[in-house]
């Protein structure tokens, strides 16, 4: 095998780059054949003559059986303008040549073989959508980074950032024909823009499993069961990774106390989420603006600091929901042996705004 | 399992898919307290009668134990504006919901045993590329179909509609580190954007194929091989499907007679991968205004019309590359075993600029369907990227028609 270097430097190739004189219309002289016979014969010696044109310009001298020619190309018969590319893959992007693909497809053959061994069947969406699929109006971080354009029919399309609006498209689209619970996995490229300041990148996959059709804690004790089980598959120990638990339905119970209308939940939650990354009083700013009382805030803010679910269950009580459901989950996590791997933790909110429940 | 139908018409459900109504600001009503203890009872107070509300709007009466509920759900906390979207996917674009994806796995799976049969590594780019990769002034229909728009930073960007590109850049920024020969397959998603009047498709899937580093004929000898190895793994035969091969260096030498530019070498061939679809004379006066003679197009429409590579060794002379390239393969397919499955045909050029020797494309034999799949030589195209030339032969092999050509062998052996 000739490393691409020897090719490189071969004198011959240089030959080969240097951009060809372009002839104009005007310096055609097309040769004139009259007849059929005359015009092979004289057509014979034209192909000879091109043929030993190009012996000579190769490194050897026949081509007869398997030799070949060692390197040098030919003259080139095409002739493009030459145009300098960038050889990276767009900003934000990445190339998976052999060594990266192998390591990906390591990846997702776990993602799969996991998913199958619970029991779920993949899907795929197309990673172009409508792009009012996405346009939810709570602040999401995931909406002012959608990587939206105008497709050539000026339609407003979007590179998905998530899996989860053409999860819901397809099934509504399937209705009746549908049977729950439903069970369903994908592993899919989600985009967003951000600005590459940060040398973020603008593409990721993402593996999703979802169960629809299932009001039970238990589905959402089975996903959890299954992320452990793909950890343990890898070798990662519940002494390098946890799950933090908590629920929608703690803020819930807590907005609903101070009477905060339900259509600015999602919004709070979104702040909420940004707790860890922006500064408190920031925080306290931006829920003020919603319409949050002082009091309320200041609530909220205690009882997301809560890290024990008895310590919930004393300042919430034991009768509203979000606390029932979560002991359930403890109690399946029990069941299931992997209590060792989750811990209760209020301030975990997730930053989209359609979630419900955990 | 209570079928998605049962939940649509349950009476609760269409409670929570009422718009709530909206609170203004003022109608605030903050509740007042003022220690922590006060606040704890108060607020066990207020929390049960919470819980008494949510209880009374759910199907059960308690929550102990592994009861739950039974499909209703209680009343929404989330107040979304309802936008009624449009639950199919874009216009050309495909879902593949469990059965489907079942097939394309299947289909997939062969792709890829085939692949690492032959030796071949698997890599990936991105399905987004700069514009000016797939610029190319030939005027191929790939490049009008280009689906491109300006992103949100005004760059010029592409969802990709060939993955030949991309290798080559790849190719060029790993240099010096790649050893060669190199053999590289991928299967990713390209896109075209054409008028949705003709029903066809925006995107499919594309396994493809290079062999980089061989100038030899041996490379597209193997390529074809491979492929077809995967008919045969699905249970395709010679009796269905074959491959029209040529080369380029035909139209090459019949143009260098009439002292044709080369520059203009890639249009002639896009116009000419066109006979089929477009009536001749068009063909004939789009061969004219590149400024061939009508001598020249009458000579060339003739060789396009052979069939058989003695014919065309008498036409052009046993001396050239193009015949003898074209004898070499045919060699190496009887000592491959795949003589019966290859047939030389003259018109076959496909329709991509670059393609420098040896072209082919796959076809079913009932001639109802369109390519299969279709590759050649490609030896020129890294330096119309700014990178030194290495000898290089590929193909593309869709999702789409294969599918096609499996349902009418099943229904022909019915």
């Amino acid at each position: 095998m000739s490393p691409l270097s020897s090719s490189l430097l071969n004198p011959r190739l240089s030959f080969s780059l240097k951009p060809l004189f372009l002839f104009s219309q005007s310096s055609f002289a097309p040769r004139k054949f009259q007849i059929p016979r005359q015009f092979v014969s004289a057509k014979r010696k034209t192909f000879s003559a091109l043929a030993s044109e190009q012996s000579s310009a190769t490194d050897n001298g026949g081509r007869s059986g398997g030799g070949g020619r060692s390197g040098a190309l030919s003259p080139s018969p095409v002739v493009e303008e030459v145009q300098r590319i960038d050889v990276n893959p767009p900003k934000g992007t990445r190339d998976f040549p052999p060594e990266d693909m192998r390591l990906r497809t390591w990846l997702f053959n776990h993602f799969r073989e996991v998913s199958r061994l619970f029991g779920f069947e993949e899907v795929d969406y197309p990673v172009l959508e409508s792009e009012v699929l996405f346009i939810r109006k709570a602040g999401e971080e995931i909406r002012d980074q959608l990587y939206c354009f105008e497709d050539r029919g000026n339609r407003r399309v979007a590179l998905r950032p998530e899996l989860t609006p053409s999860l819901a498209r397809l099934v509504i689209q399937k209705g009746k024909s549908l049977s729950l619970p439903l069970k369903w996995f994908a592993i899919g490229q989600c985009w967003r823009y951000e600005r590459m300041t940060r040398g973020r990148r603008r593409e990721h996959y993402q593996w999703n499993m979802d169960i629809l059709g299932l009001p039970e804690v238990t589905a959402e004790a089975e996903l959890i069961s299954s992320i452990v089980a793909f950890f343990k598959r890898i070798g990662i120990t519940e002494s390098d990774v946890g799950f933090k638990v908590s629920s929608r339905k703690v803020l819930q119970e807590v907005l609903r106390c101070y009477s905060v209308p339900e259509n600015l939940f999602g919004k709070v939650c979104i702040i909420i989420d940004k707790i860890e990354k922006i500064p408190i009083d920031e925080i306290k700013r931006e829920l003020n603006a919603t319409g949050l009382s002082e009091e309320a805030i200041e609530e909220l803010l205690q009882v997301l600091s809560i890290k024990s679910l008895t310590k919930l269950e004393e300042i919430l009580g034991g009768a509203g929901e979000a606390v029932a459901e979560l002991k359930e989950l403890f109690s399946l996590a029990e069941k299931f042996g992997y209590s060792e791997w989750i811990q209760f933790d209020a301030s975990v909110v997730r930053g989209l705004a359609y979630y419900t429940g955990f």
